[in-house]
């Protein structure tokens, strides 16, 4: 063996090499990026189809794109007019809202019209759309009074016209109009309709799609006709500042990360793991926020079944969880402390004084606040979880009223590949669990499967789910927990059923008085922590994180700060 | 048995396993608890909602009529429509497959050619320490798990010392800008593909050495090259010439069915590198019930797979004439 095999043995080594020195000084081609905003996703979104984009990513694009009527306001999370000059005006005679349009444009100059408002609404009703057609189908008919003016004729009182049927976006009549025909004579309109790819999405809103390379990156450029630039809405000055709008895809959030601290994105617009805190705020280029978020993380039960169907079963469950336990361990700390079905952060709707049952208690302390509550209800024990001294030992499996043992039951969780929180979650309740002799076991299930027995069958005993994204409005309270919702595949999964609940419920829904409609929201939170269908556990916080080095202006509101507000807004740093 | 006979009696059996394939599929995906619609957990989505979807989505119908629907769609070259894109298949994977192609072939072919080359050197000189090393140092590339040293490349080559991007198949601040011409925009996906290619060629070469070595290892104990160093010729025609070649069958083997499956992509290596590619979206299709799609995706795999493996074969008979197919 001599040089020359080392020679040979490097020849094939040779190729790549060579072909990384060319490419590396080929590809150093400079190029252009100011005004350009670079936004991080995590995955590609599915569509521009503003009626099948039901996936985060594709809200996203459509968010810049579409817009509606009203929006929240970031600080006081208030109605407040977007395409609309002013708010809505009732007519209790009529039952009807009338809405005065700003001077507003499509992103090819031509007016917004009540027109497009009108057809908008027709277009849903008329094809039934999935998730709008919920929110508009008690309006009976919609008018346009003038070519500025709407008028929204309901059914019957309905609260939620305005907070969420009124937030929906307005499509214009001059694009979809011919895609809404055509899909119309086919033999599965709805289908035809949600198939139709928009390749250019004629919007109304800051932006506008310029060219979408799939697999790679979508374009978008400044709307030169969008309505709020130089306008002041809410006490806020629009804009957009951004000349052009880049979307990259990152397949890892590891990859993601790096490519913001290298200033490859100004924004990862989705909340990351607490654990890539730490870095992002140790590297000079990079900001993190974190905001609280409008989500809900609960376990629940089927309360069809015994014993769960006993409220003091539930509390006593309700006692043993150490919530804060959860936020600390598991989330690290990221998350905020839930005592209602409504987010501690949705201010006005949230109910104070509720329960708290065992909050702040040690271990011990909690398993004899249970057991006491049990006890009194008729539950025994062979050898009880707390003995005659009142110290704490290991209990027998508990005995239910009834005289007959408790039989083993599942908790059913994501597995935890899907979301380990939720699989951890699991895990420890269950221990927490058989402290008083309660058989509990961890089960952690394909998403689909655990759905389909959770909410279509009915066949599970408790389960651990939660909501990413739960409106500003509290109407799903009614979702969740109204009797008519306990069905195969609805919403009221742990089938709970409350008469004093659903009255309130139904009048909530009439109730057009804001202060009316909120005592009546509070009311329904206490009888609903009252009876624990649901123990909700935890409200993750958004962990985000931007550049520092080239935009400013990002706008602080909940669940996060990619909204429109920081969108509109954000500006170039000075030189 | 001749060859026409061969390749009849091969097409039918291709035929067969296919069709095989294509009802097991059909029912891995349809009897999975779930489906698209009650995956979604939207509290804005009804029960009514739902079934209306149910039904435009044709999941309504009996089992065995969408199986019936599905086995004539293929058959005459209709692979529907994704439900979460809600754009033909045809044209997604259409999409997808050019940069795996681009990606896995020349990986494949880069790793396959230098497998070779250094099996057959180090065969050569077994024993030495060089052998000993080389092997060491294949084996371990061949066990790296693939993702740990991707994301470890990444770090150190494009974020450390900035040689390549991070990510993706091309920069878009480049692709946007009009003035940027086509050597740019070429010169910008090669730059690119490196970094995922050096990562594949780590992870791949390694099998294909070993391979080669010990084929090589074998082939040097054969009478014919016994045969050629006592003609005269020197060692290097030996090696090269005689036993390279012969050695070499296996490996060729082992390439083929590797190019079929480069169609698959990889989906770990396009995840981390974010290329957008056929693997990932395989993995996107099957964890979103996108039946129309991971169904289409996964016939069109099993289809090249099969076709190469018969390719394969005819080739093998070619390079080696001591194979007949009587």
């Amino acid at each position: 063996m001599n040089s020359r095999f080392y020679l040979e043995f490097l020849k094939v080594a040779a190729v790549p090499l060579f072909m990384a020195a060319v490419l590396f000084f080929a590809s150093c081609a400079e190029h252009a990026d100011d005004g350009i905003l670079r936004l991080g996703l995590m995955e590609e979104p599915r569509t521009t189809n503003i009626w099948l984009a039901s996936d985060a990513n594709s809200r996203k694009l459509i968010s810049l794109v579409y817009q509606p009527l009203y929006t929240y306001d970031p600080d006081s999370l208030e109605l407040t007019p977007w395409l609309a000059a002013s708010m809505p005006e009732y007519d209790p005679d009529t039952q009807s809202y009338t809405v005065r349009l700003r001077d507003a444009k499509w992103s090819d100059g031509t007016r917004l019209t009540a027109d497009d408002v009108v057809f908008t609404v027709e277009l849903i009703q008329r094809f039934r759309v999935p998730r709008y057609y919920s929110q508009w189908r008690f309006v009976e008919r919609t008018e346009a009074v003038d070519e500025r003016t709407v008028r929204f004729f309901l059914e019957e009182p309905k609260a939620i016209f305005l907070t969420r049927t009124l937030v929906n976006y307005v499509v214009p009549k001059s694009q979809w109009e011919p895609i809404a025909e055509a899909a119309g004579q086919r033999q599965k309109p709805l289908a035809a309709l949600l198939n139709t790819e928009i390749e250019a999405p004629l919007g109304s809103g800051p932006f506008v799609l310029a060219e979408w390379r799939k697999g790679a990156y979508i374009h978008l450029k400044k709307n030169d006709h969008f309505f709020g630039s130089g306008v002041e809405v809410s006490g806020r000055r629009l804009g957009p500042h951004a000349d052009e709008v880049l979307f990259k895809v990152y397949g890892t959030a590891d990859v993601a990360v790096l490519g913001l601290k290298k200033d490859e994105i100004d924004f990862l617009w989705m909340s990351i793991q607490p654990g890539y805190i730490d870095g992002l705020e140790a590297n000079p280029h990079t900001t993190v926020y974190l905001s609280d978020r409008s989500a809900l993380y609960y376990m629940g039960f089927n309360v069809r079944r015994e014993p769960f169907s006993d409220p003091a079963f539930r509390r006593a469950v309700n006692v043993l969880i150490d919530k804060d336990f959860i936020i600390d361990r598991v989330l690290q700390g990221y998350a905020a402390h839930m005592d209602s079905i409504v987010p501690t952060e949705n201010v006005f709707w949230h109910a104070d004084g509720l329960p708290e049952y065992a909050r702040g208690l040690s271990r011990e302390d909690r398993i004899r606040k249970a057991w006491r509550v049990l006890s009194e209800e008729g539950y025994t024990w062979q050898r009880p979880p707390v003995d005659e001294n009142g110290e704490v030992a290991a209990p027998s499996r508990i005995i239910l009223p009834d005289g007959t043992p408790m039989a083993d039951f599942s908790i059913l969780t994501p597995p935890a590949d899907y979301d380990p929180a939720r699989a951890t979650c699991g895990v420890i309740i269950q221990e927490w669990l058989k402290d008083l002799g309660i058989p509990a076991s961890s089960r952690p299930m394909a998403f689909g499967a655990l759905l389909q027995r959770v909410k279509d069958r009915h066949e599970f005993d408790a389960f651990i789910l939660g909501y990413g994204q739960l409106s500003l409005d509290p109407d799903y309270l009614r979702s969740f927990f109204h009797s008519e919702n306990d069905r195969p595949g609805g919403w009221n999964m742990s089938g709970y059923n409350n008469e004093a609940f659903d009255r309130l419920a139904d009048e909530s829904v009439m109730a057009m008085d804001t202060q009316r409609r909120r005592d009546l929201i509070l009311e329904m939170q206490r009888i609903v922590m009252e009876d624990v269908p649901y123990i909700p556990l935890y409200n993750p916080s958004a962990v985000e994180a931007v550049g520092k080095k080239r935009f400013e202006g990002w706008e602080e509101m909940i669940d996060g700060i990619g909204n429109i507000w920081s969108l509109t807004r954000v500006a170039p740093l000075e030189e | 048995m001749n060859l026409k006979k061969l390749l009849l009696r091969r097409i039918i059996e291709i035929f067969v396993v296919f069709y095989i394939i294509m009802t097991i599929l059909f029912l891995l995906f349809h009897l999975a608890p779930g489906d698209p619609v009650s995956m979604m957990v939207d509290l804005t989505l009804t029960p009514e909602d739902v079934a209306l979807l149910v039904a435009q989505l044709g999941l309504d119908q009996p089992l065995w009529l969408q199986y019936l629907y599905y086995i004539k769609n293929f058959f005459t070259g209709n692979f529907g429509t994704s439900f979460h894109y809600g754009r033909p298949v045809i044209e997604i994977i259409g999409q997808r497959l050019p940069p795996t192609l681009l990606l896995f072939t020349t990986a494949t072919v880069l790793a396959a050619v230098a497998g070779i080359w250094w099996g057959k050197l180090i065969a050569w000189y077994k024993g030495k320490p060089v052998d000993t090393g080389v092997t060491i140092f294949a084996l371990v590339c061949n066990t790296l798990f693939l993702p740990w040293i991707a994301l470890l490349f990444i770090w150190f080559f494009a974020f450390r010392i900035g040689w390549f991007p991070l990510s993706g198949m091309m920069t878009p601040e480049i692709w946007v800008n009009p003035a940027a011409g086509f050597l740019a925009k070429a010169g910008d996906v090669l730059h690119h593909m490196l970094l995922p290619l050096m990562t594949l060629f780590v992870v791949n070469t390694g099998a294909y050495l070993l391979i080669m070595r010990s084929s090589m290892l074998e082939t040097l104990r054969e009478d014919y090259i016994l045969t050629a160093r006592a003609k005269g010729l020197t060692e290097r025609q030996v090696r090269n010439r005689h036993a390279a070649p012969n050695a070499s069958l296996p490996v060729v083997t082992s390439v083929g069915l590797s190019l079929a499956f480069s169609v698959n992509g990889g989906a770990l290596t396009e995840t981390v590198f974010s290329w957008p590619g056929i693997g990932r979206e395989l993995i996107f299709a099957v964890s979103n019930a996108d039946y129309p799609l991971a169904m289409a995706s996964f016939l069109f795999i099993a289809l090249v797979v099969l076709v190469a493996n018969l390719i394969v074969d005819i080739l093998y008979a070619y390079l080696d004439p001591r194979i007949s197919y009587e």
